[in-house]
C-alpha cells in the first residue's frame, strides 16, 4: 500500500501545541508513518523542538512542492481516539482511500495511541461519517489550517530563511536569534561526527547559551576558541560566525591545511555570545551594545561584557556609570555571559589560543587594552598579527591594522583578551571586523560573505601557528 | 587665522559666488606652505610649541578626521564628501595648557566611491586641539579630487532631484538594521552626512572622534524657497566611549552656497540622568552656529 503521489503535497506541517511529535518519529517501534521519513525531517526534529510560544505555530518543514496547485483552505485537523485494536484496523482502512488525500501526522499504532490526521476540505464530511459510523471517537484540533498558516504567514516570510538544512540556509543576510540557533541544530545534525552543541551557560533573560564544538577525537585535545556577538550590535560578527560554523564542516577533509588543524586541535565557536542583547537589537534598539542585566539603584540597563572581565577590572578605560555603553559592572564576572566563559575556559584548562570577534573598525588586536606594558609575547603576537593581516588583506584587498590594543584603538580595561592572556593562554586575539565608518554597525548584507571570506584567511593563519608552535 | 571666524554672506540668488573667500585663504594657505613640508621647530609665530616626539598614536587620525569633517563642511557639495583613506605623515607640538597643534598629510577617497574608480585625494592640514574643548581649529588644503563643473554639475542635479522629492517625514532609519539604503533616497544620507560633517567637526576633539550611525528620522523637508530646508535627527556614534548620541539637527543647502546648519545633541549620559539609551527627546535647536 504505497502513499499515492497526492500525499508528498503538503508533508510536514507539523503543529507545535506543546505536544513534541518528534519524539514520535524517533520511536523505532511504533508504525512507520505512511510518509517518507527523511534524515530531514528526523533532523529537524532534533533539536528545534523547545516550547516556544504559546501560539501555536505551523511551520513548514520543506517547501510545498507545488505552492500554486495546492490550497489548504478549509482543512482541518482531527485527532482519533481508537479505544480497541479493531477501531485501529478501521482507521487503517481509512488510510488506503486514497481518493480522500489525507495526510496522517501520527499514524495509527495501538489503541491508546492518538492519531492526527490533517483532512482536506472536500473529505472532511466522509472522514466524518467514516468514524462516526464505527463509534470512533474524534475531535477537531485544527479548524482551518489556512487561516492558522495565514496567521504565522508574516511571521514566517518576515523571518525570510526557513531553511530545512544548512545548505539552503542564507548566509549573505542577518538572522534572528531563533534562526542562529535552528542552524546550529541543523549543523549539528548534519555532522554528528564533527559537531556538537554545549550549553554553557543561560543569560540574564534566560537565554540558553551555546557553544558549538568541532571535533574529531581525542581526548580534550589542545583547543582554540572563537566568539563573536559579544556585542549584540556588531551583527556582522554574528552572521559571520554562522559562515564559520559552515564553512568548518565543508573544509574538513578537503583542505589539507585545515584538516591538519582539526585533526590535532579542537575549535569551540559561540556565535552568539551576548542573546539578550542580540534579541534587543531585533525587537527594540538596533544600537544596542551591552548585555540587559538589572543594575539595582539605577533606571539604566546593561553592561559592556567587554569591560567586565577580570583584568584590570575597575581601571582606567571602562565606565562606573551604569548608563555608559563601556559601564563595567558592579564587580568582576557580574554578568553571567561573561562569567560561562570564565567557567568553561577553566574547567577546559586546554585552550591554546583564544580570539574575540568584533567590529567595527579593521584591526587585529592583542593584549593589553588595560595598562601600557608589553605582553611577554609581544614580538610573537605582533609577527603572527602581521601574517594574519597579511592573509586577510590578500583576498578583497580590506586594509586592517594591527598592534596592541591600547595602543591601536583605545585603553579598555576588564576586556577579554586581557583575562584570558594572563590565564596563560598566549595566543588572545581580538579582531575588529568591517568597516571603518562609512556604515559602521549597519553593515551592508551584501557584505557579509566577503567579510567572513577575508576574516577565515586572518583565523586560519593564527590556527596553523597555534598548531605549529605547542606549548 | 581662523577660518570658521570669518562671518559668511547670507546667500542669495544671484549673489557673487561665496566661495571666493574661501579661495583666497587656501590661496594663502597654499603661500604659508602649509601644503608642503612642516615648519621648522621654534616657528617664530607660535611661541610656547615644543615639539612632541611621542605624540599618542591616534592623534594624527583624530586631526585627520577633525580636518576633514571641516573639509566637507566647508565644500558644501553633497556630490564630493571624502573620507579618510591613510595618514601619511604628521609632527605634533605641545603647550602648557596641554593644547595639541598638529601639521599632517593625508590622502582621502570619495564617501560614495565609484565602482572601479579609485578617487584618491590628497590633504594637508594643520589643526589645532584645545586641550578636549570642541571646535578644533583647522586649516586645510586639499588637492582636487573631482572637476570643479562636474561638482557643480552633479550638486545641481542632486538639488533638482531633491526639490522634487516629497513625503520624507515618514523615513526612519537609513540605513535599516541591515544596512540597506534604498537608492531613491542616498542624496538625503548625503545631505544629513553634509551636515553632520558640521556637528562633528565641532564635536571632535583629541580623544574624540565621531561617525555618522544612522539617519533617525526626516522632522521637515522644505523646498518650496530655492534652498532645501532639512529637519532632521540623526545617531552619532562617539568611538572612544561608544556612545551614540542623539542629534537634532537642521541646515539649508543651496548648490555652491555654503551650507547653513543649526543643531542640538543630547548630552553624554550622567548618573543624574539615568533615562536608558533610547533617543532622546526632541529639543529646539539652541546651540547657534553660523544661521
Amino acid at each position: 500500500m504505497a502513499p499515492g503521489p497526492s500525499r508528498s503535497a503538503a508533508r510536514g506541517i507539523f503543529l507545535d501545541q506543546g505536544t513534541n511529535l518528534c519524539s514520535l518519529h524517533r520511536q523505532a517501534d511504533s508504525q512507520p508513518l505512511r510518509q517518507q521519513g527523511s534524515p530531514e525531517q528526523k533532523s529537524w526534529c532534533s533539536g528545534t523542538w523547545e516550547k516556544r510560544t504559546p501560539h501555536m505555530r505551523l511551520q513548514l518543514v520543506w517547501p510545498l512542492q507545488s505552492p500554486g496547485s495546492f490550497s489548504i483552505a478549509g482543512h482541518q485537523v482531527l485527532r482519533i481516539s481508537v479505544a480497541d485494536e479493531a477501531q485501529v484496523q478501521m482507521v487503517k482502512e481509512l488510510e488506503d482511500l486514497e481518493h480522500l488525500q489525507l495526510d496522517f501526522w501520527r499514524g495509527p499504532a495501538q489503541p491508546g495511541s492518538p492519531i492526527d490526521v490533517r483532512v482536506p476540505f472536500p473529505s472532511i464530511q466522509a472522514v466524518k461519517v467514516f468514524l462516526e459510523a464505527r463509534g470512533i471517537r474524534y475531535a477537531v484540533m485544527i479548524e482551518d489550517v489556512q487561516s492558522l498558516l495565514d496567521e504565522e504567514q508574516e511571521q514566517m516570510f518576515a523571518s525570510q530563511s526557513w531553511a530545512r538544512s544548512t545548505n539552503t540556509f542564507n548566509y549573505a543576510t542577518y538572522h534572528t536569534l531563533e534562526e542562529i540557533y535552528d542552524f546550529m541544530d541543523m549543523l549539528a545534525a548534519e555532522h554528528p561526527q564533527l559537531v556538537s552543541k554545549l550549553q554553557i551557560g543561560r543569560s540574564y533573560e534566560g537565554r540558553p547559551i551555546y557553544v558549538l564544538k568541532f571535533s574529531t577525537g581525542g581526548n580534550n585535545r589542545p583547543a582554540i576558541w572563537i566568539d563573536t556577538g559579544i556585542h549584540s550590535r556588531e551583527w556582522v560578527t554574528q552572521a559571520s560566525g554562522v559562515w564559520f560554523a559552515k564553512k568548518i564542516t565543508q573544509d574538513y577533509g578537503q583542505d589539507p591545511a585545515f584538516t591538519a588543524i582539526l585533526d590535532n586541535m579542537d575549535i569551540f565557536l559561540e556565535i552568539v555570545t551576548n542573546p539578550d542583547g542580540f534579541a534587543f537589537t531585533h525587537s527594540k534598539n538596533r544600537m544596542w551594545r551591552k548585555t540587559r542585566s538589572l543594575t539595582s539603584g539605577s533606571t539604566c540597563i546593561g553592561v559592556d561584557p567587554n569591560r567586565n572581565w577580570d583584568a584590570g577590572f575597575g581601571k582606567a578605560g571602562s565606565s562606573s556609570n551604569p548608563c555608559s555603553d563601556t559601564y563595567r559592572g558592579k564587580f568582576a564576572n557580574s554578568e553571567v555571559e561573561v562569567k560561562s566563559i570564565v567557567d568553561f575556559v577553566k574547567d577546559h584548562r586546554n585552550i591554546k589560543a583564544f580570539i574575540s570577534i568584533h567590529s567595527y573598525s579593521q584591526l587585529l588586536l592583542y593584549p593589553f587594552g588595560y595598562k601600557t606594558e608589553s605582553p611577554a609575547d609581544k614580538d610573537e603576537l605582533d609577527q603572527v598579527a602581521k601574517s594574519a593581516v597579511e592573509a586577510l588583506t590578500s583576498l578583497y584587498g580590506t586594509k586592517f591594522k594591527y598592534g596592541s590594543i591600547i595602543t591601536t584603538i583605545y585603553q579598555a580595561s576588564g576586556g577579554t583578551i586581557d583575562w584570558t592572556y594572563n590565564q596563560g593562554i598566549k595566543y588572545s586575539f581580538t579582531f575588529e571586523l568591517r568597516d571603518t565608518g562609512r556604515y559602521g554597525f549597519l553593515l551592508p548584507a551584501s557584505q557579509i560573505i566577503p567579510t567572513a571570506q577575508e576574516t577565515w584567511l586572518a583565523l586560519l593563519t593564527i590556527m596553523e601557528h597555534t598548531l605549529n608552535h605547542p606549548y | 587665522m581662523q577660518l570658521r571666524r570669518q562671518p559668511l554672506p547670507a546667500p542669495r540668488p544671484g549673489d557673487p559666488d561665496p566661495a571666493a573667500p574661501l579661495l583666497v585663504l587656501l590661496l594663502l594657505l597654499a603661500l604659508q606652505g602649509a601644503a608642503a613640508a612642516p615648519a621648522g621647530p621654534g616657528e617664530p609665530e607660535d611661541s610656547g610649541w615644543r615639539q612632541d616626539a611621542e605624540f599618542p598614536r591616534g592623534l594624527l587620525s583624530q586631526a585627520a578626521r577633525a580636518a576633514l569633517h571641516f573639509f566637507n563642511f566647508r565644500a558644501s557639495s553633497p556630490s564630493a564628501l571624502r573620507v579618510l583613506a591613510e595618514v601619511q605623515e604628521g609632527r605634533a607640538w605641545i603647550n602648557q595648557k596641554k593644547e595639541y597643534k598638529v601639521d599632517l598629510v593625508f590622502t582621502t577617497e570619495l564617501y560614495n566611491p565609484e565602482e572601479g574608480k579609485e578617487h584618491l585625494g590628497k590633504c594637508s592640514a594643520r589643526v589645532f586641539f584645545r586641550n578636549e574643548k570642541p571646535r578644533p581649529a583647522i586649516n586645510i588644503t586639499c588637492t582636487r579630487l573631482i572637476e570643479k563643473k562636474t561638482r557643480q554639475e552633479e550638486d545641481y542635479r542632486l538639488y533638482k532631484y531633491m526639490k522634487q522629492l516629497k513625503n520624507l517625514l515618514d523615513v526612519v532609519s537609513i540605513p535599516d538594521s541591515h544596512g540597506h539604503i534604498d537608492p531613491s533616497l542616498r542624496p538625503i544620507w548625503d545631505l544629513a552626512f553634509l551636515g553632520s560633517s558640521y556637528v562633528m567637526w565641532e564635536k571632535t576633539t583629541q580623544f574624540l572622534h565621531y561617525y555618522m550611525a544612522q539617519l533617525s528620522s526626516v522632522k521637515q523637508w522644505k523646498t518650496n524657497e530655492d534652498a532645501i530646508d532639512f529637519d532632521y535627527t540623526v545617531l552619532l556614534h562617539e568611538f572612544s566611549t561608544q556612545e551614540m548620541i542623539p542629534c537634532h539637527i537642521h541646515l539649508v543647502w543651496y548648490p555652491g552656497k555654503p551650507l547653513k546648519v543649526k543643531y542640538h545633541c543630547q548630552e553624554l549620559q550622567t548618573p543624574e540622568e539615568a533615562s536608558g539609551t533610547e533617543e532622546g527627546s526632541a529639543v529646539a535647536p539652541t546651540e547657534l552656529s553660523n544661521f
